[in-house]
């Protein structure tokens, strides 16, 4: 017989080391998948976890996929931690863009210091409109948020690809799916020349910050603290529990909005369909993985943004298809799940003898 | 046939806990033995470890000189070893004889005829096809102890049964209790209510710390011999004051207070009227689940209740949350100490910020300031003599007693003029209750008012100046406690009426 009981007291130190064993546990899992298919295992994860970031240009690409990840798990941190489960920062990120994007295109033909704030404003105000949607829903109909946010992704992604292809698309375009170019005013700075790394990377940088200070220095981070651990405490000490929902799911979804318009004013330059390769579903991944904690979550995003790299890396070299990424990352999410379990969890394993099994 | 249980040497060991210390009783049928102590005195160990749910680390457990081992609760069953215990193991859905038949070996017609027959003999009523959730806390136990009754036990176990019975209820239990001695079934009762050992005992032994402490005749015992024994010191009595109150303002009035819930669970509360005078404690008795939690939480603010008044020092509240009421000095101690109250994950400090009145100024501007919150919770540690000084430490490394102390005192430290309290004694050893008795006595003794809402009648008649009983979401009238006995409040939290 098998019994499992909660442990009392886990600590802190192996709270935050377990992150680690997942890492581990995942790439040798990676392994042993490479084995099966017929790979050398330690040559296929090279190319998967070292060959991509061993130049320059490829640490710039590491930043560049990690900054969106790392914003929008910022964001997700607030509405994890205040048990408020936001799984659509994918639509809050493709709407920022939508907004962000139109704006962008306004200006198509002007130059100017100002549009490039007013896009990343207009992105940031995006996302957080459309975050607003399920915690409404949640806090007046007590609809589940799960599944609104969910379903609105799908709402935004649809919206856009008819945007796309139609209103917005480009007269000069040849019918293909996208916008007109941005106008270098609309665009990121890049921060060297020759690599696609751009000054995205401060607003994540600065969103850490911020987060930081906000979740461990204010009233509202300890009213989201008490949340999140016990709802009836946040009741009982009279916190307005309506309005942190909204506060809490207007910031992820500006974190997630902020992430779209740098995407679309950073690397691409312009809206199409493939603005996102789900950088919004693995934010959640992200968040997990760093523990909800912002200095957790930048670590995080790094590892996450190498399983994006490597699985392209591993596609040239390897003809494998890229989506071994996302098989990379449901593996850290299913380990630290597990190792999450035997944390705060211990298996006891009782005999019993040939007699008593009977009844 | 006699029947001689007996335990020798049994110790069990708990890191950092040492719950039985070379446990060794003797018990012979023909008597009913209490097992009185305080929480974690060890007696639960002691009766899982004869109920076969753990296992000793050392010693022996004997029935008529039979060397018993007992690592299932099956061991248990097999050697005629019946448990009630005080949390009742029934399917609700399912009918009392279903509930019976779930583990007999033979067939329904001739259980019934075997139910019957002890129906018969006991001079038990139940109607044996109704859903168990139809049931009073009494009848529920009934059918626990029938299902131990058809295994014809030599040795019946009740762990704290009478916590959730009426007085009637209690009595009817202790006439059975009596008769199944009678028959020769050997009878362990494990109690902390020392009224209880003196009415139905007839041998009591005390354990504290995990050692047996005294085995004793309950006819050479006292209350206060008892108390002693089980706590380990002198109890410095708490004198019942005399409040006469006839004259004074009321300070908080309710009206027409009226709760309807869509959820099953929940009590509907209907039309409750009632006020509080400066200075006083008004105590509402009722069995749990009579809509004492939806009460609490009304006059909290936790729910809102439309058409309601509440009027508190002639402003009306009704339409404030929990943290706007504080504002106008009042405060709450909820029963659910652990997730309620306090949340066991935070530290000492955070716990006492979850008061954060206004003058606390435990939030500047919506920045959180610690030496402010650290500074008042080492003073509330100190007044309230909880065993720690460090505030950094996790409010789930303190007992429940400690956990108590903190909570009343980050309660009470804006020198509330109302506190509303529910079962704030619940779950605690003898030293803590009396520790929370005296607080809440300093409290209507500095003219401060108090709501008691409690199970523990004991601890109302000793609290309140008046009292009124909560029976399914109806108050009974309020009545000077002077006029109150416990069989009184026992007809009225059962649902009867008085004269």
């Amino acid at each position: 017989m098998i019994k499992i009981e909660k442990r009392n007291d886990v600590p802190m130190a192996l709270y935050f080391f377990t992150p680690f064993i997942a890492i581990i546990l995942t790439i040798l899992g990676g392994g042993i998948i490479f084995y099966i298919l017929g790979f050398n295992p330690i040559e296929a994860l090279k190319f998967y976890f070292i060959t991509p970031i061993s130049n320059l240009y490829g640490l710039s690409e590491l930043l560049l996929k990690a900054t969106p990840l790392c914003l929008i798990a910022i964001g997700l941190s607030f509405c994890f931690k205040s048990n408020n489960w936001n799984i659509g920062a994918e639509g809050q990120l493709t709407f920022g863009a939508i907004v962000g994007g139109g704006v962008a295109l306004l200006f198509y033909n002007q130059e100017g210091f100002y549009i490039l704030p007013l896009v990343i404003l207009a992105g940031a105000i995006g996302g957080m409109i459309f975050a607003l949607i399920p915690a409404i829903l949640k806090t007046y109909f007590n609809t589940n948020e799960i599944l609104v946010s969910l379903m609105l992704v799908y709402v935004s992604k649809l919206l856009l690809d008819y945007l796309v292809v139609g209103p917005w698309s480009n007269p000069e375009g040849f019918n293909f799916p996208e916008t007109r170019q941005f106008s270098d005013s609309s665009r990121m700075p890049l921060l060297f020349e020759g690599l696609r790394i751009h000054a995205g990377i401060f607003l994540a940088l600065a969103a850490v910050m911020l987060s930081w200070f906000i979740l461990y220095k204010t009233y509202l981070g300890f009213q989201i603290k008490v949340s999140g651990l016990s709802l009836k405490t946040a009741k009982y000490a009279g916190f307005k529990g309506k309005t942190m929902i909204l506060v809490v799911f207007m910031i992820s979804g500006a974190c997630a909005g902020l992430a779209g318009v740098g995407e679309i004013t950073g690397p691409i330059g312009q809206l199409h369909r493939m603005i996102s390769p789900d950088y919004g579903f693995t934010a959640i991944i992200v968040a997990f993985l760093g523990r909800l904690n912002p200095f957790g979550i930048i670590f995080a995003s790094l590892v996450v943004a190498l399983t994006y790299l490597g699985a392209e890396t591993a596609q040239i070299f390897l003809q494998i298809p890229k989506y071994t990424g996302q098989v990379f990352q449901g593996m850290i999410l299913f380990f630290l799940l597990a190792s999450d379990y035997l944390l705060f969890f211990k298996v006891k394993i009782l005999n019993l003898k040939k007699n008593e099994l009977r009844h | 046939m006699a029947t001689d249980l007996r335990i020798s040497n049994i110790s069990k060991i708990y890191p950092g806990c040492i719950a039985n210390d070379n446990v060794t009783l003797q018990f012979k049928s023909g008597k009913i033995y209490a097992l009185l102590g305080e929480n974690g005195a060890g007696k639960s160990t002691l009766v899982k470890i004869l109920s076969g749910v753990i296992s000793p680390d050392n010693g022996e457990v004997f029935l008529n000189e039979k060397n018993l081992k007992l690592s299932s609760p099956l061991d248990a069953k097999k050697n005629k070893i019946g448990m009630v215990f005080q949390h009742f193991n029934l399917f609700e859905t399912l009918s009392v004889f279903e509930n019976l038949s779930i583990d007999a070996t033979e067939d329904n017609k001739s259980l019934r005829v075997r139910i019957n027959e002890i129906f018969k003999k006991y001079n038990f009523s139940i109607d044996l096809d109704v859903p168990v959730l139809n049931l009073s806390a009494g009848q529920k136990q009934k059918v626990e102890i029938i299902r131990c009754l058809l295994r014809s036990p030599k040795v019946l176990i009740m762990d704290e049964p009478t916590s959730v019975l009426t007085e009637q209820e209690t009595e009817e239990l202790f006439i059975s209790l009596k008769k199944f001695c009678d028959e020769g079934i050997l009878i362990i009762y494990i109690t902390h209510k020392l009224k209880e050992v003196l009415s139905l005992c007839d041998e009591v032994a005390v354990m504290r710390k995990g050692k047996v402490v005294s085995v004793s005749q309950t006819q050479n015992e006292k209350v206060e011999t008892l108390a002693n024994k089980m706590v380990g010191q002198k109890l410095a009595k708490i004198k019942k004051k005399i409040n006469i109150s006839k004259n004074k303002d009321e300070i908080f009035k309710v009206k027409h207070l009226n709760f309807y819930s869509d959820d099953p669970f929940e009590t509907n509360l209907v039309n409750l009227n009632f006020s509080v005078k400066k200075g006083e404690c008004l105590g509402i008795a009722g069995i749990s689940g009579n809509g004492q939690n939806e009460l609490f939480q009304i006059l909290s603010g936790e729910i809102i209740t439309p058409d309601t008044s509440i009027i508190f020092r002639n402003k009306e509240i009704a339409k404030l949350n929990p943290k706007q009421r504080r504002e106008y000095l009042m405060a709450f101690s909820p029963e659910d100490r652990i997730s309620q109250a306090a949340v066991p994950e935070l530290k000492i400090y955070e716990n006492v910020a979850l008061n954060n009145f206004k003058s606390s100024n435990f939030f500047e501007k919506g920045l959180v300031n610690e030496r402010k919150i650290k500074e008042h919770s080492k003073k509330i540690l100190s007044d309230f003599s909880v065993n720690t000084d460090n505030v950094e430490l996790k409010s789930q490394f303190l007992s429940g007693g400690n956990l108590q102390k903190l909570i009343l005192g980050r309660e009470l430290i804006t020198a509330p003029e109302l506190l509303i309290c529910y079962n704030p004694t619940w779950g605690l050893d003898v030293g803590a209750i009396n520790y929370i008795h005296e607080t809440l006595i300093k409290i209507n003794d500095r003219e401060k008012s108090t709501i008691l809402i409690s199970t523990d009648t004991e601890e109302l008649l000793k609290l309140s100046d008046r009292i009124a009983v909560i029976y399914k979401g109806k108050l009974s009238k309020i009545m000077p406690s002077e006029e109150v006995t416990p069989e009184k409040l026992g007809v009225l939290m059962g649902g009867g009426s008085i004269d």
